[in-house]
């Protein structure tokens, strides 16, 4: 007992030690930069839509600086003095208020737009977050699926060809969702009834999405422009909410494709924690034999929840077309079904865990083009770097506590 | 059961390397042809309404007018340069055309090694005897690309962003940069660039071709900080910033390497005007001189596409985007840039470098 207490004791000294960590960096790496005159202007502008203005939040940078140290500082000691009860919250909130520092001090003398480096934010974590979502469902079920790339791509290719041909994204959607699926499906024999190592499989579906879209895009879609314009979803301004400043833009207008994402976490998050179908996939994924013996039938299990995981792939591929760029390219996908599944682990297989991690992801490539605009002192290799940093910072500090489901990645034999 | 299974996987690759690693043999002349010539493209395909597709333009017309035979192959990665060029090699053609920076050392290593072949690269300067280096002053149409965004903008902002951080991409920013201080300085101007600083060797980059998802975001924030031009340099990524462009309504794009009003053409309302870079012409005078009769050997010689010699140049201005005077300005800048007079900014960039 003696020792455990001792352990989070000191458990919550190194805590408070890192928050006085921060504080130093901001005085250490920022403070020397700036002088007395120098400003930064944050503004609040909403490119797209309209809502209620906000004024630009000009300060002098020094201050705001020694204002950010200061509430850090008093974190900190607070946290070694008398403790916090939720340390991880605060170590989140102490880690943005020494982001906002960085923000600041980039922005010393120049003028940075909060709003539109949100709304960014937000829609660079959308592939993300969907590639991460169809690795839930796959893994939850024990199945690793590292073909979220390929399937992602044939999504996309497909969304561009039928929205093109019928004239309607809707159908666009629905072929992405069909593509998707199919290539899980592909995914599912294999490593199911074949039980080909899933990495092996995964790569193999890659591939040969990568072939397939790659040849098709270059035979018909790019020689003939009328099979790659398809209509795009526009946004939609969710009425009040959408005109909140800052908020609004950020989260209350957009396409039809990212309130289906923000649903589907949720819905997703429900299904596997509250509902029999959940309890049943999370049996399969822990331990098939057990919930074999119980009657639930592990291979359709599987089945189901690869295939949905797919289509899930297939619409962040739709997403990249139908509601970004309106056309479909060669590999346009680049990783992001990849990062989609560091995105996952780093959320604990958890859906809501996922949208965390991807906004995480999200704000690093926004971040990093804020950077680049303001022209801080870093070289861009380095700034592109960034995300991929994250990932690593994040799955070094995390993975020791994250755990994946027990048959993840097992093929199932009956008996 | 295991057998079978194999058979699957190992069916699956097959027909996915076939339908990856081998591209398109394109056109060949149909009788008998004068030379034969093979293009070997970078990442980005073949139709990437950018330097494969305006390097594959040539190879055409010469397939047309002079009576060669030609092919192409596609890379989808780095490691396939090598194999494909490999595979021309094997074919005994007369030319071989490589297109873009990435490939050089691999072409470098080939040319090295089959002295007796021709090679071409778009993009690089000679790499040996048997290889004709074509590179492009496109720092000079995009010092007059500058010049026109900065009369366009009404923010006072305009942007560009690249794709990799090379010197073939950061020869349309140089230029651009130069050509926007040029217009502030000769109209007492202020305009701001976004994106590139020449003396800082440094700017934004999406870090790759492909994603024209990242184009779309890089664009989006550009516009959210205030500016209302946008040069992309990097092939298909560029495409996605023209989209949110056009979505914005309010802004003007710039289009690179060809006429996007022509190429891209669903972008048109919105295309301020390109920076061309005419690798087609560069392509096609080299095919005529490896046909040529009394060819022998390009002897290390460098084609440089200029404003001088068409190699480079912009399309027209978008009608009513800026006064009749920048126009007329543009004719002028053109002639000193030929001349020698205006710094495009080339020489510090480069000596940025060392």
């Amino acid at each position: 007992m003696d020792t455990i207490l001792n352990q989070e004791k000191r458990k919550a000294r190194t805590m408070g030690i890192i928050f006085l960590v921060f504080a130093l960096a901001v005085l250490l790496l920022f403070l020397p930069g700036t002088t007395g005159e120098q400003q930064t202007t944050f503004t609040f502008t909403a490119t797209k839509v309209e809502a209620l203005a906000l004024p630009d939040l000009i300060f002098s940078t020094q201050m705001g600086l020694y204002v950010l140290v200061v509430v850090i500082v008093f974190l900190g000691a607070w946290q070694l003095a008398k403790g916090f009860p939720n340390q991880n919250l605060i170590l989140g909130v102490v880690a943005g208020l020494f982001v906002l520092a960085f923000l600041a001090w980039a922005a010393r003398d120049k003028s940075m737009n909060l709003t539109g480096m949100l709304e960014s934010t937000l829609l660079r974590s959308m592939p993300i977050l969907l590639a991460a979502l169809s690795g839930v469902m796959c893994e939850r079920s024990g199945v690793v699926n590292i073909g979220i790339e390929g399937m992602m791509l044939a999504g996309a290719f497909l969304s561009a060809l039928i929205g093109s041909v019928t004239g309607s994204q809707w159908w666009g959607l629905l072929a992405a969702l069909a593509g998707g699926g199919l290539m899980a499906a592909l995914l599912a024999v294999l490593a199911i009834n074949y039980k080909v190592d899933q990495i092996v499989a995964g790569t193999a579906i890659t591939i040969l999405a990568t072939g397939l879209t790659s040849y098709f895009s270059s035979r018909y879609l790019q020689t003939n422009a009328a099979l790659n314009t398809p209509p795009t979803f526009r946004p939609l301004q969710i009425p009040l909410l959408g005109r909140i400043p800052v908020v609004g833009p950020a989260f209350f207008n957009h396409t039809f494709v990212v309130y289906l994402a923000f649903f589907l976490v949720f819905a997703i998050q429900f299904m596997l924690y509250q509902t029999r179908w959940g309890l049943r996939t999370r049996a399969v994924g822990e331990h098939p034999r057990a919930a074999d013996t119980l009657g639930i039938k592990v291979f359709r299990t599987r089945y189901i929840n690869v295939i949905i995981g797919g289509m899930v792939a297939g619409l962040s591929g739709a997403y990249l077309v139908l509601s970004s760029v309106a056309r479909f390219d060669e590999l346009m996908s680049a990783g992001k079904g990849y990062i989609g599944m560091a995105a996952m682990i780093f959320g604990n297989w958890n859906p809501i865990g996922a949208f965390g991690s991807s906004l995480i992801f999200g704000f690093a490539d926004s971040l990093q083009t804020k950077l680049a605009i303001l022209q801080v002192p870093i070289p861009s290799q380095f700034l592109l770097m960034a995300p991929y940093l994250v990932t690593m910072i994040v799955l070094a500090g995390v993975v020791g506590q994250s755990r994946p489901p027990a048959a993840d990645g097992a093929p199932y034999e009956k008996e | 059961m295991r057998k079978n299974l194999w058979m699957l996987v190992s069916l699956l690759l097959v027909v996915s390397v076939m339908f990856t690693g081998c591209g398109d043999a394109g056109d060949t002349g149909g009788e008998e042809t004068v030379a034969s010539v093979g293009m070997v493209t970078d990442m980005g395909g073949i139709d990437d309404k950018s330097f494969n597709a305006t390097a594959w333009k040539g190879v055409e017309l010469a397939i047309e007018e002079l009576n060669v035979s030609g092919s192409y192959l596609e890379s989808q990665q780095q490691t396939d340069y090598a194999t494909n060029i490999t595979q021309y090699i094997k074919q005994d053609t007369d030319l071989i055309v490589t297109v873009g920076f990435l490939l050089a050392d691999d072409t470098a290593a080939m040319a090295a090694e089959n002295p007796d072949v021709n090679f071409a690269i778009v993009d690089f300067g000679s790499l040996g005897d048997n290889v004709r280096g074509l590179t492009f002053s496109t720092d000079q149409a995009g010092f007059m690309a500058g010049y026109v965004a900065a009369a366009a903008t009404k923010t006072g902002k305009v942007a560009t962003f690249g794709g990799i951080n090379i010197p073939t991409v950061a020869i349309f920013m140089v230029g651009f940069e130069a050509g926007v201080d040029y217009y502030n300085a000769q109209n007492g101007a202020s305009v701001e660039v976004l994106g590139w600083n020449t003396a800082e060797n440094n700017g934004v980059f999406v870090g790759n071709f492909e994603s024209t998802d990242d184009g779309r975001r890089v664009a989006e924030e550009f516009m959210a900080e205030g500016a209302d031009v946008v040069m992309p340099v990097a092939g298909p990524v560029g495409l996605g910033s023209a989209q949110a462009v056009q979505e914005a309504g309010n802004a003007w794009i710039i289009g690179v390497d060809t006429d996007w009003t022509v190429s891209a053409s669903q972008y048109k309302d919105v295309v301020l005007t390109s920076v061309l870079k005419n690798m087609d012409v560069a392509v096609f005078d080299t095919i005529k001189q490896v046909i040529d009769p009394n060819f022998a050997g390009f002897g290390g010689e460098n084609y440089v596409g200029t404003l001088e010699n068409d190699g480079v140049g912009i399309a027209p201005v978008a009608s009513g985007a800026v006064a009749d005077a920048v126009l007329k300005d543009l004719e002028t800048i053109k002639a000193s840039i030929i001349a020698g007079e205006i710094d495009t900014g080339w020489d510090t960039y480069l000596a940025g470098l060392e």
